[in-house]
């Protein structure tokens, strides 16, 4: 036990072995008494009705676009190529040959079904789950950049980039980010997208409003860990640089902000888990994100609590992910 | 008999912490080119204060220094330029600990000399060899001892090619075992003419390397001299308070 690094002396084996047995039992006890509990208000599980929501077989109904006579039927492997000979006019198609509805000969009209066949779709829930990868990575990326430059904005010397810094992190450290999603979408989102639409222009999509608004309120407490983080590094390192002739500019960018970065990835992490569980919220400006998608398919499904199990558990997924990421990052820095 | 290098001329400085507190008091002083300079004092005297006002890591309120002919405390003037003629050795070390020995030694020879990779690496491996830890080359700071460290700072400053070197108590973070060979790296220098201001406690160093010791307290140069002269027959009654102390 020479490896025992504690204050309070080393622990006997059973210590561990009693204590860790207790977790296990507490959480074994609480799942139970969950399912008790549901067995109680007569909930039905049904697990088997939520794959679908992955992915699922569509089928898809092959109809003719033009009026006329099937000319012709080629079979080769499975697959047959349906021609239709109209009036100056020739489509096909191609069809598996058992969901094949009409024969050689036969007489369609426009609109007709010839055929179907089947393929996978993903479901709902996995659309919403891209979705709210591809926001919160696209605000992660911008949160960066807008934290890193607010950062450095905040602790310059030059009164215009460093009250405008401070003025940015109170506003929006100071209001609730639900209310930001709101007067991104309806109070800018609403000038940018007329003002777009009097020069006859493309309207933008809410997703980048909210992007936006996530990549805004993620920048501001971005800003304060870098702040801290630039802060950290001792002050004999800027002197050290300066003092061989580097500028401010080299200085930060050689010696302080590489030491800085390594000591505020913990940190950073943590905001971006945050920021992946708040892109919940865009829900509310029509972004159909995974809580979203969930909420619809309980609409439809009415399976409430397996539905959002599976949602927490999606979300778990992606910071969990993260979270490792961010750990290779730190191990690889050092 | 050529002009001074470094001309510093009634210099004072102030610090608020929060109450103000005059650390130097209109300080003069003429350092010639190769001259070792040796500035000893209690500690608050203002020694730290003063060679950090010399490439203006502390920018003196009033008076001139001139630099190699530029009043640095002309806010015109490029300090980046001028930093870059004047090493600074520093009692922590500061090496950046991202980068290797190697690195350390390349970084400002590239961005501030605009030297080739090539280049700079050359220059960086004689002067380690010089201060005896080429074969560290690849180590990151923290690999090395203290005595080991300091020796890469001293390289370092030295890979600009600097008219003037800087010390500030280089050896007082140092094991006393260590202390020795940042020393001899020191005396190897002075012995080659560099131009050196040395603050530091090492009387033995100062006795046998200075052509001037200074002595300074309360934010002013008191006395000063050559060591043979200072170290025997001190004129000012603080000095020898000060040398009976620590002699």
């Amino acid at each position: 036990m020479s490896s025992y690094t504690g204050l309070d002396g080393p622990k006997s084996k059973h210590y561990y072995r009693i204590w860790g047995a207790t977790f296990l039992f507490g959480l074994c006890l609480a799942m139970g008494l969950l399912y008790y509990a549901t067995i109680q208000v007569e909930y039905t599980w049904r697990w088997n009705r939520v794959p679908q929501y992955f992915f699922y077989e569509n089928t898809v109904e092959i109809r003719t676009n033009i009026e006329g006579e099937i000319s012709n039927i080629q079979k080769t492997s499975g697959q047959a190529t349906v021609t239709i000979q109209g009036n100056g006019e020739e489509e096909s198609h191609i069809i598996p040959v058992q969901n094949l509805l009409l024969g050689q000969g036969d007489y369609v009209y426009p609109g007709d079904t010839l055929g179907t066949y089947k393929h996978w779709k993903i479901g709902i829930l996995i659309e919403g789950l891209l979705l709210t990868l591809e926001v919160s990575c696209l605000a992660i990326i911008f949160g960066i950049l807008i934290g890193l430059f607010t950062g450095l904005a905040r602790i310059a010397d030059n009164p215009i980039l460093r009250w405008s810094a401070i003025v940015y992190i109170e506003i929006i450290r100071g209001s609730p980010l639900l209310v930001q999603i709101f007067l991104w979408y309806f109070v800018v989102g609403t000038v940018i997208n007329t003002m777009l639409a009097q020069y006859g222009l493309s309207q933008v999509p809410p997703l980048w409003f909210g992007v936006m608004a996530l990549a805004i309120f993620t920048g501001a407490y971005t800003a304060e860990i870098v702040r801290a983080g630039i802060q950290s590094v001792h002050r004999g390192q800027m002197e050290a640089a300066r003092s061989l002739g580097m500028n401010y500019a080299q200085a930060m960018r050689k010696v302080i902000l590489p030491q800085a970065l390594r000591r505020i990835l913990p940190p950073l992490a943590g905001q971006f888990i945050s920021l992946v569980k708040d892109s919940s919220l865009l829900g509310v400006i029509s972004i159909r994100e995974l809580t979203k998608a969930t909420r619809e398919v309980v609409t439809s499904s009415l399976q409430p609590f397996e539905i959002w199990i599976v949602c927490a558990i999606l979300y778990l997924l992606l910071t969990f992910t993260l979270s490792m990421f961010v750990q290779y990052l730190e191990r690889k820095a050092i | 008999m050529s002009a001074p290098i470094i001309d510093v001329r009634n210099i004072e400085k102030y610090f608020y912490t929060p109450e103000e507190l005059k650390a130097l008091n209109r300080v003069s002083c003429t350092v010639d080119p190769g001259e070792v300079v040796v500035i000893i004092g209690p500690s608050g005297s203002g020694k730290s204060t003063f060679l950090r006002c010399l490439n203006r890591l502390e920018y003196a309120d009033a008076g001139e220094i001139i630099i190699d002919g530029v009043n640095i405390l002309d806010p015109k003037c490029n300090i980046n330029a001028i930093r870059a003629e004047v090493g600074m050795v520093f009692q922590s070390f500061n090496l950046f600990p991202h980068k290797t020995v190697l690195e350390n030694l390349t970084m400002a020879q590239m961005t501030v000399r605009g030297r080739s990779k090539k280049e700079a690496e050359d220059k960086a491996m004689v002067l380690l060899k010089k201060v005896g830890i080429a074969d560290k080359f690849a180590a990151k700071p923290d690999q090395l001892s203290g005595g080991q460290q300091q020796r890469v700072a001293i390289a370092r400053s030295l890979a600009m090619n600097p008219k003037i070197m800087l010390f500030d108590e280089p050896t007082s973070a140092l094991d006393p075992e260590m202390v020795g060979e940042v020393l001899d790296v020191m005396k190897t220098l002075a012995r080659e003419g560099m131009t050196m201001v040395v603050v530091t406690h090492e009387m033995g160093f100062a006795r046998e390397v200075a052509d001037r010791v200074l002595f300074m307290d309360k934010g002013e140069i008191l006395e000063q001299g050559p060591p043979s002269h200072f170290f025997t027959n001190p004129v000012h009654e603080r000095t020898k308070e000060f040398l009976s102390q620590i002699l």
